[in-house]
């Protein structure tokens, strides 16, 4: 070895001496720095010591100690985390003094840093799409790099002159300016830097950034060099954006969307025009301070406002939000306003910027349907026809207050309950299948006449309407029910019908009445009349003459008692509606069975009488007691002489009612034949020389003037059972 | 030898019962005069007669107003007496009733000759005795 030691240790780049076996025999100190490695190294194999490296070094070492003189390259070895290193090196074989190798001088750096630049540049060229060129004036050549060839969309070995150069610039404009600016630059070494249109060898149009620095020697330019940028994608875009900024702006005139920004840390504001036209003032009348908007804002929405702005500002909430503002000429309008607000990278608000529409119409719109909402519900909540929303399943969703009136609930009651609960079971059916129809689209209404139970079990007549309501997608979501309460026009009905009854009962009467007249009165007129012209005849013999004035007598007795019974019948009419007391009704019939006790006793018959102590009815004392003599004493009168005949009294309570029952074993009564003339004046069946025809027909005239009726079961042979229906106390 | 071989009333009423006796004596209406105090003995009393081959009588004085059967109940047994005899018998409806409905009713019976409202007059019981001859 003759190289000088110290020299190749202070050699400047990172170098190092192997032997023929690849041990370290020296290096520089750079070398050591470069891998990191410490002076002990020396001695030690060289692959083992150093970092992974490139397979290619190997091969160019082993290369140099076979006898190539001279190996260099460049070569990345991956690491094991992904890594990649650059390598550059640079071989030379030491031969000794029999020119035998015996060792390699290495030069090995990483310019993994450097590779990557290198890189970069290469590959940011081509995405920027960069050319370079350069003109000689001297030489009056010209070079294009590869990048400024594409642009121009010509071959690889295309080499213009600056004439060629100049013309690839359109016509016009571009053309033009290129030839100044060239042409500045030769003369006075003026750099330029412009955007202008090619038409490339293909006859495409593109914009370009062509940069030119003329270098200046003695006054006078020899050199001009530059890049050539596609910027075709850029100037679209821009373009498009300036139109689409066109467009917004004549858009946004068009729509009166106003535009406005406010800058926050020094409180100016800037409008664009068509916010003056939303605020009707003139530009020159606004001061452009938050104050003058604040101004132009309606007192009563000022304050909640100017707390949105705040609250904008400091990021609690989004700025959305609408107020009224008043034009100079008092007009008021609504006016929607949206901004965002910009902040500085602490956070605080720097800029808020916005839009304003004047939504007046919208609002207007919205108030009236608001109103006629709120009218609507209003006429739902006050209507006296009770209505509901009712679920698909029956459930009320909505009742109003009639409809609640209607049924004795209060609102929240009804909501947990459905319909079906609370309609009477015999018109439930008809009401569902109405129902059913109305789901399955046969019809879109039904009204029915139905019966509901109130709170209290009360039976609630009304005319119910139902409708569907349908949803975008014409499904029904629910039903709305209307009732008219027609409980008072039922019970008018029925009173009406009560009344009708009385009033046939009473032209019945009146029929009887008629009729007794007719027959009864009649009967004994026509009598006297013939009995007294056989007195007023003098042929008559004077046995007869005898018979015919105890005819005489006979009849004018008849026409007597009639009129008595006449009489009685009357009074009872006359004294209907009389005032009803209370009658012990126990006692009463006590009474009656004490007074007649002896007859009782002697036609042997066996009584019974089962009527509670307590039993009051309410009904006028001395017809109670004809009733019940009337009732004891037909039993006793028509007995069945064949048997032993029994004679039972009693009573049941039922409703409103208490019925009295007086029940014999009788003869019993042919019902069929003369259920109708039971209780007609002078009516009587079975030929008793007791039988006057008169008593049941004052009885059922006495019991029906107190509120009550009687009723007949009998079979010949069988008995006798009368019902008498009386009101109870 | 009387006008009628045989003639019959049917009432309740003793005193009108004694009338017409008398009414019918003084014109010698009948040799015989059948008395009956309701609708049920009348129509008892006259199938018995036909039952005896007895004729029935060609007249019949009706009351309505009676009980057990009233004259209405005699004249719907009286019609489906089936007998040919019947088809020459008159009844002559006799009823202190002067309502217009009894008058229409009996007249739509084919075997009621006339309704005549008590009390009755020899004029009546004549007029009757012309049309039977």
């Amino acid at each position: 070895m003759t190289i000088d030691q110290s020299l190749f240790q202070r050699t400047p780049v990172p170098i190092a001496l192997l032997d023929a076996q690849l041990t370290f025999v020296d290096f520089s100190d750079r070398w050591l720095n470069h891998f990191g490695l410490s002076r002990n190294t020396l001695g030690k194999p060289f692959f083992e010591s150093m970092p992974k490296l490139p397979e290619e070094l190997k091969l160019d070492i082993d290369y140099c100690l076979e006898g190539v003189s001279f190996r260099t390259d460049s070569m990345r070895v991956i690491l094991e985390n992904g890594d990649s290193v650059w390598y550059e090196w640079k071989i030379d074989s030491v031969k000794d003094d029999d020119e035998e190798v015996s060792g390699v001088i290495l030069v090995l750096e990483d310019v993994t840093e450097k590779k990557l630049d290198e890189a970069h540049l290469k590959k940011s060229q081509e995405v920027a799409r960069i050319g370079g060129w350069e003109v000689d004036l001297l030489m009056n050549t010209i070079y294009w790099s590869n990048i400024t060839r594409e642009i121009h969309e010509v071959s690889n070995d295309y080499v213009p002159n600056l004439e060629e150069g100049i013309l690839f610039y359109k016509e016009g404009h571009s053309r033009e300016t290129i030839t100044r600016l060239v042409k500045e630059g030769i003369e006075y070494g003026t750099p330029w830097d412009t955007e202008l249109q090619i038409v490339t060898a293909k006859g495409k149009n593109l914009w370009v950034r062509a940069i030119g620095e003329p270098e200046m020697i003695d006054g006078k330019c020899v050199r001009i060099t530059g890049t050539f940028q596609d910027i075709e994608r850029r100037k679209k875009a821009e373009i498009e954006h300036k139109n689409i900024s066109k467009r917004l702006a004549l858009a946004t005139k068009a729509s009166g969307i106003g535009i406005w920004e406010y800058d926050v840390q020094n409180n100016e504001i800037f409008w664009d025009p068509n916010m003056y036209m939303l605020y009707g003032i003139e530009a020159s009348n606004f001061e452009g301070v938050y104050e003058a908007w604040q101004a132009c804002v309606l007192p009563e929405d000022s304050e909640r406002t100017s707390n949105a702005v705040q609250d904008a500002i400091e990021g609690k909430r989004e700025f959305n939000t609408t107020f009224r503002v008043r034009w100079p000429n008092d007009e008021v309008r609504w006016i929607k306003a949206e901004a965002t607000v910009i902040r500085d990278e602490k956070g605080a608000a720097l800029r808020m910027i916005g839009a304003n529409t004047d939504i007046t119409e919208l609002k207007t719109a919205q108030l009236q349907l608001v109103t006629s909402e709120e009218s609507l519900q209003g006429a739902f909540e006050n209507s006296s026809v009770g209505m509901a929303l009712v679920g698909m399943d029956g459930r009320f969703i909505q009742v109003n207050q009639s409809f609640c009136h209607s049924l004795g609930y209060t609102n929240s009651e009804l909501l947990k309950l459905t319909f079906q609960d609370i309609t009477h079971p015999d018109d439930l059916e008809i009401d569902l299948a109405l129902l059913r129809e109305v789901v399955e689209g046969k019809r879109s209404t039904y009204q029915i006449e139905k019966r509901y139970f109130d709170k209290k079990g009360q039976l609630v007549y009304v005319l119910l309407t139902v409708t569907s309501v349908k949803k975008i997608d014409g499904e029904i979501s629910h039903f709305i029910s209307q009732i008219v309460d027609i409980s008072s026009r039922i019970t008018a009905e029925k009173k009406l019908k009560g009344l009708l009854q009385l009033t046939t009962n009473q032209n019945n009467s009146l029929l009887n009445f008629a009729h007794i007249v007719s027959h009864n009165l009649r009967s004994h007129a026509a009598n006297l009349t013939m009995i007294s012209e056989f007195l007023l005849d003098e042929t008559l013999a004077k046995e007869e003459r005898k018979d015919t004035l105890t005819m005489l007598g006979r009849a004018s007795h008849g026409l007597n008692e009639t009129i008595a019974h006449l009489n009685e019948v009357v009074q009872v009419k006359l004294e209907t509606e009389k005032k009803l007391k209370v009658v012990p009704l126990r006692k009463t019939v006590d009474k009656i069975l004490m007074d007649v006790h002896a007859l009782i006793n002697e036609n042997n018959i066996q009584v019974r009488v089962d009527v509670p102590n307590e039993m009051n009815i309410k009904g006028v004392a001395a017809y109670m007691e004809s009733i019940i003599l009337n009732l004891v004493t037909n039993a006793i009168k028509y007995r069945d002489h064949k048997k032993e005949c029994t004679l039972t009294i009693y009573a049941n309570a039922e409703g409103q009612y208490i019925e009295l029952i007086v029940e014999d074993n009788g003869l019993g009564i042919d019902l069929e034949r003369y259920g109708q003339k039971l209780f007609g004046m002078y009516k009587t069946f079975h030929g008793n020389k007791d039988a006057r025809g008169i008593g049941l027909f004052i009885t059922k005239n006495q019991i029906e003037s107190m509120g009550g009726r009687i009723e007949v079961e009998s079979e010949i042979n069988i008995g006798t059972k009368f019902r008498v229906k009386l009101l109870k106390a | 030898m009387s006008q009628l071989q045989s003639a019959c009333i049917v009432d309740d009423d003793p005193i009108h019962l004694f009338g017409m006796k008398i009414l019918m004596k003084r014109l010698d209406f009948s040799d015989e005069v059948l008395v009956f105090q309701n609708g049920q003995e009348a129509i008892d009393g006259l199938l018995d007669r036909l039952g005896a081959g007895k004729p029935l009588p060609l007249v019949i004085f009706l009351d309505l107003n009676m009980p057990i059967k009233d004259g209405w109940g005699f004249l719907d047994d009286f019609v489906k007496i089936p007998h040919h005899n019947r088809e020459r018998v008159t009844i002559y409806v006799v009823s202190s009733s002067i309502h217009p409905l009894d008058q229409e009713r009996a007249k739509k019976y084919e075997v009621v000759g006339n309704y005549i409202i008590k009390p009755v007059n020899e004029q009546e019981l004549k007029q009757i005795l012309v049309g039977k001859d």
